[in-house]
């Protein structure tokens, strides 16, 4: 059958044959080593962007616990403050007390001091007194009986026979 | 105006007078060939062929085509060797051009064919570079002789009927094979309606090659017409044809593959009683 245009079956499909071939060696050659590194390249930042996306993600959580921690410390703190208040006031009453104690002590001993100084004191008084008593009845009494100076004598030749006996 | 630069200026234009004088004067190689019988072999390729390595008389195209495919395979093999595994995440300019062709045709696959696109990428690709290069490796003019003796210029692949029937038909059979693959049975009915697509791809992309061949055979056989009128019919009918007729041919096949090899939802149709749900009509 002649066909128009000069249309030939036989070299239709060499045609076909050389663009089979030139299709196949493009495939394999250029196609998909170029479309595999794209791809590869495409993995590589997409693991990277799934790293930064992780990281941001851990860093968020991080940051919350972080915050949820200093919320949990602020309310911790503000719990301690309120014990070591209380603990201060308590160890505060019983120094307080402690003191009271302490100053009564000291001024109950004190007191007694001041009592038994006083006490002594009086003693102390009454005897000087009773001294001054007997020193004066003795003056009244030396002054009853005659001159002072032979008075002396008298007593100090007294004295001496007293004494003299202690020796022996 | 330098006395070197001068110097430079005068012998060009001496080549330029000798060139033309040598053109002017040279005995015409066509063997007295009508314009006539030039534009009618052009289309037909009925006296001047190529003896294949002695099998066959072929059309110049189908030589073209196989010198086409050579220059591209070892391109392509010279790329895959020496370019691809020096390739780094951040590419140099040669690198970028390679991804941008092949993210072209690739991406074209995808938006056009989301469902199945990895056989239609690899296709669109092929077809796409050989038309492109095909039709700029008429501008060098590679000379050939004929079985008459005649020493002719090598055209664009397609510009031969016979490779632009293979190109039209095999899109044709891709986009089949989409449909099938897509839709089986159903697709291939599909498909069939738009059977005129057979003819469309295949002459379109005979006619556009062609006309630029029919140009630029016309301009040169005029002696007069073959000073500066080239570089524009150049332009308009190789450059211009080489871009649009890939982009056109590719564009198209995508589109139809896309279309055809879309997953159809089975077709619902109201009960024939009263008002109800939709039910699923297992005829479909």
């Amino acid at each position: 059958m002649n066909i128009p245009l000069n249309i030939d079956w036989q070299q239709i499909l060499l045609h076909l044959f050389n663009f089979a071939i030139l299709a196949g060696g493009l495939y394999l050659l250029l196609y998909r080593p170029v479309k595999d590194f794209m791809k590869k390249r495409e993995e590589h930042y997409q693991s990277m962007d799934e790293a930064a996306e992780r990281a941001r993600a851990d860093a968020a959580q991080l940051q919350e616990q972080y915050a949820s921690r200093l919320s949990q410390a602020d309310a911790e703190i503000a719990q301690k403050r309120v014990e070591a208040q209380r603990e201060l006031d308590q160890y505060r009453a019983q120094q307080m007390g402690a003191a009271r104690q302490e100053a009564q002590s000291i001024l109950d001993r004190a007191k007694e001091n001041a009592e038994r100084e006083h006490e002594e004191m009086l003693a102390r008084a009454q005897k000087e007194l009773a001294d001054l008593a007997v020193t004066a009845t003795e003056k009244l009494v030396l002054k009853a009986q005659g001159d002072p100076y032979e008075q002396f004598l008298d007593l100090a030749e007294r004295g001496g026979a007293h004494e003299q006996p202690e020796r022996e | 105006m330098s006395k070197t630069r001068r110097t430079y200026l005068i012998a060009w234009i001496a080549i330029l007078a000798v060139l033309l004088a040598g053109s002017i004067l040279a005995p015409d190689g066509t063997g007295g060939e009508s314009v006539q019988e030039t534009m009618r072999d052009a289309v037909l390729h009925e006296s001047n062929q190529i003896n294949l390595l002695g099998l066959r008389a072929v059309n110049p195209g189908l030589v073209s085509g196989m010198v086409v495919t050579a220059f591209l395979l070892a391109v392509a093999a010279g790329i895959r060797i020496f370019v691809i595994p020096r390739f780094r995440y951040v590419p140099g300019r040669f690198q970028l051009i390679l991804e941008q062709i092949v993210g072209l045709f690739d991406g074209m696959a995808q938006s056009n064919s989301p469902w199945r696109n990895s056989f239609l990428g690899a296709y669109i690709f092929a077809a796409g570079t050989y038309i492109f290069t095909g039709t700029l490796f008429e501008l060098f003019g590679f000379q050939a002789v004929s079985t008459a003796g005649r020493s002719i210029a090598l055209p664009a692949p397609l510009s031969d009927i016979n490779a632009a029937i293979m190109l039209g038909v095999l899109s044709y059979l891709v986009i089949l094979s989409g449909a099938i693959a897509g839709n089986g049975l159903r697709g291939v009915r599909s498909a069939l309606t738009e059977i005129s697509l057979l003819i469309s791809m295949s002459f379109r992309l005979f006619g556009a090659l062609l006309s630029g061949l029919l140009v630029t055979e016309l301009v040169y056989y005029y002696i007069t017409l073959s000073f500066v009128l080239p570089v524009i019919v150049a332009v308009l009918f190789t450059l211009l044809h080489a871009l649009i007729q890939s982009y056109v041919l590719t564009m198209l096949t995508a589109l139809f593959y896309g279309e055809m090899s879309e997953p159809k939802e089975p077709r619902l149709k109201p009960p024939a009683h009263g008002r109800g749900k939709l039910v699923h009509d297992p005829t479909t």
